[in-house]
């Protein structure tokens, strides 16, 4: 089935409810290639063209589920939300970010998914689409499962809020080449409310904010001047959020991933030096 | 579709510009197509590639001075000649084991033990075959009984028979297959295989090589696969300076390509017809008809489509089972395995653990080594003992040390099969000696650099094992080939400057945080297989007008042999047409292409035939022209006398003629080494390399990114330097693999990621510049053309040269491979 509309596309859903969403098939594919997914029927998303763009809306980016990750990337975006593009670009190899989506990588919700930190940091909310009409829930409501996807449900938009002014999108996969990220640190400054809040990826099943850090490091930073905190600061941040969100037993959430689990030594070291780099890199 | 640059290259632009040319060959290949070599299903590239424009025939062109030039550069010996299956390959439409098809094929599927260690109380395959679509479910059962006349799976392996095809009664590591399947469909098959029941009996799984000397057998032949010393001088000597080290060699995973796949077909005769991606045919064949118990001759095996072979492929279990449920259904059967189960059941490089001590005088030469080495080789044998007796016998690296001890044990667990790995044995120890040469360098306050050059080993030196190196040695020369070097530029921090970071692009390093380090390493490998192995091969050449062919059961698992054997041929005869034959086990054997000996094996078997066929060519013209043939020489395309007066081309003296001959090439034995002492003559001769790696580390994070590698190696002669240079490129990269990021991690014998996505490859952004800095051509005198076997001594040195730089980059010891990040932060 390949609906030309949303709504085209949210009836089909209710005409045959086996029918599984397949935006860019990265992840879903192979699932289906591997035999560990035998869908009904696939509903690809691919020309539903009010998906792939965004448009503006009260100080804020309504975006497509459709955009991909390389889109996401090219510079125009990411004059909007540079975290979101700086995550958008390190998402796999160059086939993977040409094809996979925004909504994809929200719906899979993967615990190293890249685009997940940035909009917990933003905390965007999402439009879910259903027979009996759209929904907003927050990102952070949606991935812990206090507000799911329900059947028949499509995700449609992420609302943004622009901030207009620097973020940033840390990830250490520990290698050069394409990885999934052993942990990731999404860091944003949002100066009309005096605040920095940042999200920390792939260390839990779903993106951890650091509360009680983000309110402490906020309080040392002179917001009417330079904005620029001393680097024993910067320092105390990163380790800060790293003992917030990897506790002892942090090794065990990561040990439920496919992956090789990094000791929780080795990554508390790797979250507090992306977030001491993250906020190094915000106020300078 | 691209083609071969044809100005370039006539052995390019001949694939498939020939068609049909294989008919004219022998004729029990009369019904094979023009192929890819070494490959039957490479037969259909013919048509694939066809349209490929050929270059101009060289000997088409008139005979002129420039022509000749021209081709002298195009074939022959020492030419970079382009692989036939190069454009196939990189086109993807290669023809692999994978993309087989029969009609009315049924499909094989294995049901795999989900326990390390357990007992099989039942086994109860109705359910299984109450599916409709189900043809047979077998099990050990189904075997030939052991000697005591009950079922006990029908144990095969490469040195001893303890690997059953199918286990009976117990299972001894995750996804030891344990019933075989035969179904109309593939999903059909794996559901069956899932719904045998089997009542399961826990066991204590053995996982730490180091308890296998106290736990309980997991085997009847016992833990312990083999044990030995070396003894070499006086163990009471000491030196003034004495550095120790443990070090450690996670478990890497040959990660083919492509997984194991095959299809079998039942012959009338109940026996089979097996297409295999097999790197050892006839070996494979002999083992197979064992385990039915039939006779090797009711089994034919063909080469298909090699996807990737570090040495070993398949594992003997796959095939035989695959041949089986052919036998047992009478219907061709093909059996595709998953990435998950080709990590689980394939051989794996040996986890190794190393402990050293080395005693050096003031003046930094070695005095003493001493070193215990353990390798866990999982379940079964395998070839376990062979690769003790290369890690041992080469524990102390290429250097001169007047005095040896070494224990070394390789033992039985319940973790994944341990087997042959490019290097197999020599990697593990030279990361070990290597570093502790850098310990030992820091301890003495010298160069890395300038220590190993006071300790080298050279032509006319003694191994531990008491035997002289009499082949070339020039271990000083690599050094100091990859020492002249000019290093690559430092990057400068500037945000227009293009810098690859350790975390690659949009990551999270930080130049600030980058240090660089620069690292060496020398390392040795034996040439062919050791102690008393008999390594031998036969090749037939024949020459029908204008094309040679050479039928040769050596496998070209993508190593580009085939292109060497058309080389030589290219060379020896002075015909440019040469056809290499699909492998299958009709054809004498030439034994398995591993441990780097197909080059020196087959491919002096071939250049004896072929140099047999030359006799036959030139003896009626040395008669015409009453000289000796010894006084006839063929060079480009010609047959000319010694004083140049009488000649003619090839060509010319080939027409309407027919020649043939088959020859056999046997390298002078070795012998076993002294169980008590680990002394011998083991080796047919040692290859050696030396390597510099560049590496950028971030220091907070742990990550390293390898800059630049730049080798040195002793080649004996360089039959083909692209394709050295290509195997040097392979070697360092998968090197790069174990040193930073292959390691198939295992919890409790249990494969904790059997995937792609867990078990980490090198891409193209890991992969650094490698620079060839000399391929040293000291002619090794025993070797057919002097050449060495190149393949493995790249992959063995460059683990030790980056853990040097990253050691150099952070001060850490690095004693662990591959690095963990916690190991390379400061
Ligand atoms: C080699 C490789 C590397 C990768 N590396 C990374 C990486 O580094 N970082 C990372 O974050 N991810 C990575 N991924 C995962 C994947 O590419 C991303 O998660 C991607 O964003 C998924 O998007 P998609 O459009 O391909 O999703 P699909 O596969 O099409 O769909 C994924 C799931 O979302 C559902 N879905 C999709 N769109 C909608 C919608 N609009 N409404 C409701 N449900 C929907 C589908 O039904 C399916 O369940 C990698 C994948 C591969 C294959």
């Amino acid at each position: 089935m390949l609906p030309a509309s949303l709504d085209e596309a949210v009836s089909a859903m209710a005409e045959s409810p086996g029918a599984v969403p397949v935006a860019g098939g990265t992840d879903l594919m192979g699932a289906v290639n591997a035999g560990l997914l035998r869908p009904m029927a696939l509903l690809g998303l691919g020309r539903v063209a009010e998906l792939r763009g965004w448009q503006y809306q009260d100080g804020a980016a309504l975006l497509g589920a459709g955009l991909t990750h390389a889109r996401m990337a090219r510079p125009d975006f990411a004059a909007l939300i540079p975290a979101l593009a700086e995550a958008a670009a390190t998402v796999g190899p160059p086939q993977v970010r040409n094809v996979g989506t925004l909504g994809g990588n929200i719906v899979s919700a993967h615990p190293a998914g890249d685009t997940l930190p940035v909009l917990a940091a933003l905390e965007a909310t999402v439009t879910l689409v259903g027979p009996e009409g759209g929904r907003e829930v927050a990102v952070s409501h949606l991935l812990t499962g206090l507000d799911p996807l329900r059947s028949g449900e499509l995700l449609a938009y992420v609302r943004v809020p622009l901030l207009h002014a620097p973020q940033v999108f840390l990830k250490s996969g520990g290698r050069t080449g394409p990885s999934r990220a052993v942990a990731s640190v999404a860091l944003v400054l949002d100066p009309a409310r005096r605040a920095v809040r940042c999200a920390v990826g792939a260390v839990a099943p779903v993106p951890l904010r650091p509360l009680e850090a983000e309110q402490w490091v906020a309080g040392c930073i002179d917001w009417d001047g330079e904005r620029t905190v001393d680097p024993g600061v910067a320092q105390a941040f990163g380790e800060y959020v790293a003992s917030a969100c990897v506790p002892d037993a942090g090794a065990e959430a990561a040990a439920a991933r496919t992956d090789a689990a990094p000791t929780t030594a080795r990554l508390r070291r790797t979250v507090s030096v992306l977030a001491r780099r993250a906020l190094g890199r915000a106020l300078s | 579709m691209t083609t071969p640059s044809d100005s370039t290259d006539a052995t390019g632009g001949h694939l498939g510009g020939n068609p049909g040319s294989g008919e004219t060959t022998l004729t029990n290949l009369a019904t094979v197509r023009e192929g890819a070599p070494g490959s039957a299903t490479g037969a259909a590239l013919g048509g694939l590639l066809g349209a490929t424009p050929t270059a101009p025939a060289p000997v088409d062109t008139p005979g002129t001075e420039t022509a000749a030039a021209i081709r002298a550069q195009r074939s022959g010996i020492g030419v970079s000649a382009l692989r036939e299956d190069a454009p196939a390959k990189a086109m993807g439409v290669y023809p692999y084991a994978a993309d087989l098809w029969a009609e009315g094929l049924l499909w094989g599927a294995l049901a795999r033990s989900p326990y390390a260690h357990a007992r099989m109380v039942s086994i109860d395959t109705r359910a299984a075959l109450a599916i409709p679509g189900v043809y047979a479910v077998l099990t050990a059962d189904d075997l030939p009984p052991g000697p005591d006349g009950t079922p006990n799976g029908a144990p095969t392996g490469p040195c001893i028979a303890d690997r059953p095809i199918l286990a009976a009664g117990v299972v001894r590591h995750h996804g030891e297959p344990f019933a075989a399947v035969a179904a109309d469909h593939p999903d059909t098959a794996r559901l069956a295989a899932a719904s045998i029941t089997v009542e399961w009996e826990p066991l204590p799984a053995l996982t730490d090589p180091d308890q296998a000397f106290q736990a309980p057998p997991l085997h009847p032949d016992g833990n312990i696969f083999r044990q030995l010393p070396i003894r070499f001088g006086d163990p009471e000597v000491v030196g003034e300076v004495v550095v120790e080290g443990m070090y450690q060699v996670g478990r890497q995973d040959p990660a083919p390509i492509g997984a194991e796949a095959g299809l079998a077909v039942p012959r009338p005769d109940g026996g089979v017809e097996l297409h295999v991606a097999t790197t050892d045919p006839h070996g494979d064949r002999d083992r197979i008809a064992s385990c039915l118990g039939i006779e090797p001759d009711r089994v034919r095996l063909v080469v298909s489509g090699v996807p990737g072979a570090t040495a070993d492929r398949d594992d003997l279990g796959f095939q035989a089972t695959l041949a089986l449920l052919a036998a047992r259904t009478g219907h061709p059967v093909k059996m595709v395995l998953t990435r998950e189960e080709s990590f689980l059941s394939h051989p794996h490089r040996h986890p190794a653990l190393l402990r050293y001590r080395h005693h050096a005088d003031a003046e930094g030469r070695l005095v003493k080594v001493e070193a215990q080495i353990l390798l866990d080789g999982g379940a079964y044998a395998d070839v376990s003992s062979e690769v003790l007796a290369n890690a041992a016998a080469l524990a102390a690296g290429p250097y001169v040390v007047p005095h040896v001890f070494v224990d070394a044990w390789a033992v039985r667990t319940n973790n994944p099969p341990s087997g042959r790995m490019r290097g197999e044995g020599a990697l593990q120890a030279c990361f070990a000696y290597e570093s502790q040469l850098d310990r030992l360098a820091a301890a003495l306050d010298l160069s890395p650099l300038e220590l190993r050059r006071r300790n080298v080993m050279a032509t006319g030196d003694l191994l531990p094992t008491g035997q002289a190196v009499t082949c070339p040695a020039p271990v000083r020369e690599l050094l100091d080939a990859v020492a002249d070097e000019p290093l690559p530029p430092l990057p400068v921090d500037r945000p227009d400057a293009e810098w690859l970071l350790p975390e690659g692009p949009g990551g999270a390093g930080e130049p600030a945080a980058v240090r660089r380090g620069i690292g060496y390493a020398v390392g040795m490998v034996p040439m062919l297989g050791v102690e008393g192995s008999d390594e031998v091969a036969t090749a037939s050449v024949r020459v029908t007008g204008s094309q040679a062919s050479v039928i040769c059961a050596a496998v070209d698992p993508g190593t580009g042999f085939a292109t060497l054997a058309k080389q030589i041929v290219q060379e020896v005869l002075g015909v440019d047409d040469v056809y290499i034959a699909p492998v299958d086990t009709d054809q004498p054997a030439s034994g398995p292409s591993a441990r780097g000996r197909q080059t020196w094996v087959a491919g002096g078997a071939i250049e004896r035939a072929a140099l047999m066929v030359r006799q036959q060519l030139l003896q009626p013209l040395a008669a015409r022209f009453a000289m000796s043939p010894e006084l006839l020489s063929i060079k480009d395309g010609r047959i000319t006398s010694y004083d140049g007066v009488l000649g003619m081309p090839v060509l010319e003296a080939l027409e309407g003629k027919d020649l043939w001959a088959t020859a056999q090439c046997r390298p002078h034995p070795t012998e076993p080494l002294n169980p008590e002492t680990g002394q011998g003559d083991a080796f047919v001769g040692l290859g050696f390399c030396a390597m510099r790696a560049v590496v950028d580390v971030d220091i907070d994070l742990g990550t390293v990114r390898v800059v630049e590698v730049t080798a040195a190696q002793d080649v004996g002669r360089a039959l083909n330097p692209r394709q050295i240079e290509a195997r040097i490129e392979a070697g360092v990269t998968q090197g790069l693999g174990l040193a930073l990021m292959e390691d198939l991690t295992v919890a409790e014998g249990h494969i904790l990621a059997p995937s792609l996505v867990g078990y980490r490859l090198p891409t193209a952004l890991d992969a650094p510049d490698i620079r060839v800095a000399a391929l040293i051509e000291d002619r090794d005198v025993v070797a057919p053309f002097g050449a060495k076997a190149v393949g493995a001594a790249p992959a063995v040195v460059a683990p030790a040269a980056i853990a040097a730089a990253v050691r150099a980059a952070t001060g850490m010891p690095i004693t662990r491979l591959p690095i963990p990040p916690e190991d390379a932060a400061v």
